[in-house]
């Protein structure tokens, strides 16, 4: 598949000096995807037509996921006067993953825009935002978003007229990787421990405080003007046909030119590292890559080729598009090392809710950390394999499933550095 | 109806049900530790983990597809589910243990990574013997462990309040603990603190667990992480007996079990009873166990010169015989008691009317605003029903003393007036007082001669609770005169039946010498010269049940089978 990057002009963050401002954002076009929907409420933009207008689009979750957005809204009860909320995932946690940071600090007012279209096709009055504890800076950059978006009558009470209500609210995290997860970010802005709830019952059916809510990703949401502007038709005809769109690759590691790259979806792997990012630093080989953030699994270099960033075309190659936020490693990279670190994380993250995900990841941590002191044993590989079975699917969210696959998957792509690193297990005979 | 199949067997159910329940409920065995009967269901354990599949329904000829043999196609859920929080559905296949290697091998992996890091120290453990953890290992889990690191390390000993003490390396996170005082206490006290394997229940910083119903967090909680500050190793689970029994602290009829060893009550766990207590109750009636054991009237005794001295029965009898022929009946003041039971209010009442008396009297003893509207009632009396459906003359607390004040021998069963400032001490003064009670108290003290009767867990003897419900005790401790071997209504526990000449478990110690009240007002009547035989409580309460209305056709069989009977209310709440 051959996608026309080099003359792809970006939609999510264009080149514009000061767009982050509302004033610069309104001259070029800002808010007149809201503005076209209000004017036709009871017209062409009626909100099942929204909602079937985003539906056809083929948008894409950008939080991991990669489930329909438009039929995920159509999941939402009709109302019945009681709150129903929209709740803006900008939790950002996963490692590797630091595109929505970009929408945040310079086109706050394209996912504002989004999300009062989402709360008008599912008559949502409340959009909450929540976004990384750790991203201070970014969290005021929103507010302040929010707040020119309010004094300009886009937010509040009679949105220009309309007769509909939306409010914002900004809500910062306090730092778990956990809360990312879309129930518990509900469990955590209704102020308890962040703890994923089992489903069912979904959030359509009962989300914060018992009431319908949607969780969308901020990049999700940041689409949505974009296919009201130009339709869905031409959303669709974006990269991948089955995951269409523009997506904001996060490319870190050992690349020349590290950096959040906005192109359409199913780039080609080897493009993206070779001539968007620059090339492997130091005119090194590559050696592997976390293709969408660290819980996905690892791919090795000669799994890559003529593999493009979209969904199906990474299932086929072994992997997920997950956030799109991509780890390049070199051949200099201590594979062990970084397993060793991945499991880390995902030990000190674990909400500790369940007992497989909260003593397998500590396990998973320890035996991988004795490996990589040289003190491991053939053995203990048989043994981290397992552990993974004895985790995945049987927790109530998918931390178990992010902990268990990196550690699955790296050792069967990489098992020969792994027993290079290991002794013989030796059984004395008897 | 719809039907469900559990390990191929075929269940029908109505309604709503959740598939664990619904097996619990037909006797059928899932291991579970997080899951409760009256809490929410979280589903964190992962023990319940069972394999779910649906008949694959054909729309277009409106029925199940069939395969060659002409069974159902059943189509299995990718993932294995958790019993606790999955909804029946018609049709439903659900294999367990039994039949499934896949839940068999979920059961072994879930029990290996929870004692990944549980610290195994089952031999000095308090919950020992009685704890799920232990039980569904040996069960189902693994033959041994695969973890070689060194296990995470908690705070042990934490007292998270005057009651409840904390040992963090055995829990297990279940949150029974923190959604018990979440939906059932309602006082948010507890909270999981930290993360992952770090996880523990803890309180917030510089706050108390008080919550007057914290003791039941420690029943609930499925290892020994959360113990009893006063029941710590003080006695292994196998070597008491179990007796089911009746709440005396207050007047909810709270259902009890009371743990004997050696003659002595070591601790009163809640007994499920849905009308009533369900699985709880308060931390204020599990200290009636040191009132069982401590202070208590052994023998009777003549107080000579403000000193007691012992004496025997037949000396007791003689001298209160001797003191109402002295003044005559009718200037003795007779006071039966809420805190006692039917049996020995019926049995004193009886035996004054038939000496021409008017009756024995009795006075609530209610403390406004101790109640909370769940299992604390401003009633501290668990008989103050029973006393109206026998018709004793209610009186008021206040008019106690000009009762007595006209009387010259007063006669007292179990109420401890000058304790309760009903009456002060001087009151007494020149009245001869008879105190036939359990415990030595401040009445005890002013009284002239003292006769031990049986507490609650030395008889078996009905008492009915405020809401009219009439519940009985059975005996759970020895007295001098009484036998596990040969009183039927004593409980037999496992040492009792089981156990060899090594385990020295049965002992004289501690027993007290005291008599059932009725049993001692049998004695006085025959020595006034009428018969009021019977051989057991269990034969006066069929009387009693003949001679009073409101309770014909009860009995004790009766109560055991049904959990307790309400008797019609009106019986209940007359007033004087």
């Amino acid at each position: 598949m051959s996608i026309d990057w080099k003359s792809y002009k970006p939609l999510l963050i264009p080149q514009i000096k000061g767009l982050q401002n509302l004033d610069v954002y309104e001259q070029h076009g800002g808010y007149g995807a809201l503005k076209k929907v209000l004017a036709e409420k009871s017209g062409a933009w009626t909100t099942d037509n929204v909602i079937n207008e985003v539906k056809n689009s083929g948008l894409r979750g950008r939080g991991g996921a990669g489930f329909n957005t438009g039929l995920k809204w159509s999941f939402m009860p009709k109302p019945d006067g009681g709150p129903r909320y929209i709740a803006a995932n900008g939790d950002e946690s996963e490692p590797g993953t630091f595109k929505d940071r970009q929408i945040f600090e310079y086109n706050p007012h394209l996912f504002i825009e989004g999300s009062i279209i989402a709360a008008y096709a599912m008559s949502v009055e409340t959009v909450y935002v929540y976004i990384r504890g750790e991203y201070r800076s970014w969290i005021n950059f929103m507010r302040k978003a929010v707040d020119d978006a309010y004094k300009k009558g886009y937010l509040g009470k009679n949105i220009l007229g309309s007769g509909i209500n939306v409010d914002m609210v900004v809500h910062s995290g306090a730092g778990a990787y956990i809360c990312g997860e879309e129930s518990s970010l509900m469990e955590s802005l209704e102020g308890k421990r962040g703890y994923p709830r089992i489903k069912p019952p979904f959030p359509a059916q009962r989300g914060l405080w018992g009431r319908p809510t949607t969780i969308n990703n901020i990049e999700s949401l940041a689409n949505v003007p974009l296919i009201i502007n130009n339709g869905a038709d031409w959303y669709k005809n974006i990269g991948a046909p089955t995951h269409p769109g523009p997506i904001l690759y996060g490319i870190s590691g050992h690349v020349n030119k590290p950096g959040v790259y906005e192109y359409p979806s199913g780039m080609l792997i080897t493009d993206l590292i070779y001539n968007v990012a620059g090339g492997i630093r130091n005119g090194k080989k590559l050696k592997a890559l976390i293709p969408g953030g660290s819980s996905t699994p690892i791919l090795r270099a000669d799994q890559i080729d003529g593999i493009g960033m979209d969904s199906d075309s990474l299932r086929t190659a072994g992997s997920m598009l997950g956030t799109a936020g991509m780890v390049i490693m070199d051949e200099d990279t201590d594979i062990v090392d970084v397993l060793w670190r991945i499991s880390h994380f995902y030990h000190h993250e674990s909400c500790g809710q369940c007992t497989p995900c909260r003593e397998g990841t500590g396990w998973l941590e320890k035996i991988l950390h004795k490996i990589n002191h040289g003190d491991g044993e053939m053995r203990d590989l048989d043994l981290l394999l397992d552990l993974c079975t004895q985790m995945e699917g049987r927790t109530v969210c998918a931390l178990a499933d992010a902990a268990a696959w990196p550690v699955r998957y790296t050792i069967t792509r990489f098992r020969d550095e792994f027993e290079a690193r290991c002794k013989n297990t030796v059984y004395a005979l008897s | 109806m719809a039907e469900i199949f559990i390990d191929n067997i075929r269940y029908e159910y109505e309604g709503n049900a959740k598939v664990l329940q619904f097996a619990l409920d037909q006797g059928l065995e899932i291991p579970f530790f997080c899951y409760h009967p009256s809490m929410s269901i979280p589903a964190n354990c992962r023990q319940c983990l069972v394999e779910v599949g649906m008949p694959v329904f054909n729309r277009e000829t409106n029925s199940y597809d069939l395969d060659d043999k002409g069974e159902r196609v059943i189509r299995f859920f990718p993932k294995l589910m958790t019993s606790c929080s999955l909804d029946a559905a018609d049709g439903m296949v659900v294999k367990t243990h039994v039949t499934s290697e896949l839940v068999r091998r979920a059961q072994k992996d879930t029990l290996e990574f929870i004692l990944v890091n549980h610290p195994l120290d089952c031999p000095i453990c308090d919950q020992a013997g009685e704890c799920p953890l232990q039980i569904q290992t040996y069960k189902y889990g693994p033959e041994g462990s695969r973890f070689e690191f060194k296990k995470v390390h908690k705070p042990k000993r934490i007292q998270l309040g005057p009651r409840v003490v904390l040992d963090a390396e055995r829990c297990i996170n279940c949150t029974r603990c923190v959604r018990f005082t979440q939906e059932i206490s309602k006082t948010d006290q507890l909270t999981i603190i930290s993360r992952g394997d770090k996880n523990y229940p803890a309180t917030a910083p510089d706050r108390v667990f008080d919550d007057p119903y914290s003791l039941n967090t420690v029943d609930i909680c499925p290892v020994g992480a959360l113990t009893a500050s006063d029941f710590r190793f003080r006695a292994r689970v196998w070597e008491m007996n179990q007796t089911p029994s009746i709440d005396i602290t207050g007047g909810k009829g709270t259902n009890v079990d009371l743990w004997v060893r050696n003659n002595q009550v070591l601790r009163i766990t809640p007994r499920f009873n849905g009308a009533v207590n369900d699985h709880w109750m308060p931390d204020a009636a599990r200290m009636a166990y040191m009132a069982f054991n401590d202070h208590r009237i052994s023998r009777a005794h003549l107080v000579i010169d403000s000193k007691p001295v012992l004496t025997s029965w037949t000396n007791a009898y003689e001298t209160v015989f001797e003191k109402v022929q002295q003044v005559g009946v009718k200037n003795v003041a007779v006071f039966g008691s809420p805190h006692t039971s039917i049996e020995d209010n019926y049995a004193l009442d009886k035996l004054f009317t038939n000496l021409g008396h008017s009756g024995a009297l009795f006075t609530t003893h209610l403390i406004e605003g101790s109640g909370d509207g769940f299992l604390l009632t401003d009633d501290q009396a668990p008989n103050t029903s029973g006393c109206r459906v026998l018709g004793l003359t209610e009186i008021k607390p206040n008019e106690v003393s000009k009762k007595i004040a006209k009387a010259d021998v007063v006669v007292i069963l179990q109420d401890d007036f000058v304790g309760r400032g009903l009456i002060a001490k001087d009151d007494l003064n020149g009245k001869y007082t008879v105190y036939l009670g359990t415990n030595l108290n401040d009445t005890a003290h002013a009284a002239d001669l003292l006769i031990p009767i049986t507490c609650v867990a030395e008889h078996a003897a009905s008492y009915v609770s405020v809401e009219g419900r009439i519940q009985r005790s059975l005996p759970a401790k020895e007295t001098v005169y009484s036998s596990r071997a040969t009183n039927t209504e004593m409980s037999v526990g496992r040492l009792d039946r089981f156990g060899t000449s090594f385990d020295n478990w049965v002992n004289d110690q501690n027993k007290v010498d005291c008599k059932p009240a009725w049993e001692i007002i049998a004695d006085l009547a025959s020595r006034f010269g009428f018969a009021m035989d019977f051989p057991t409580s269990r034969a006066l309460f069929d009387h009693i049940a003949s001679e009073i209305t409101s309770l014909s056709g009860i009995s004790y069989d009766k109560m055991d089978a049904e959990q307790g009977i309400v008797i019609s209310k009106e019986n209940v709440t007359t007033t004087a």
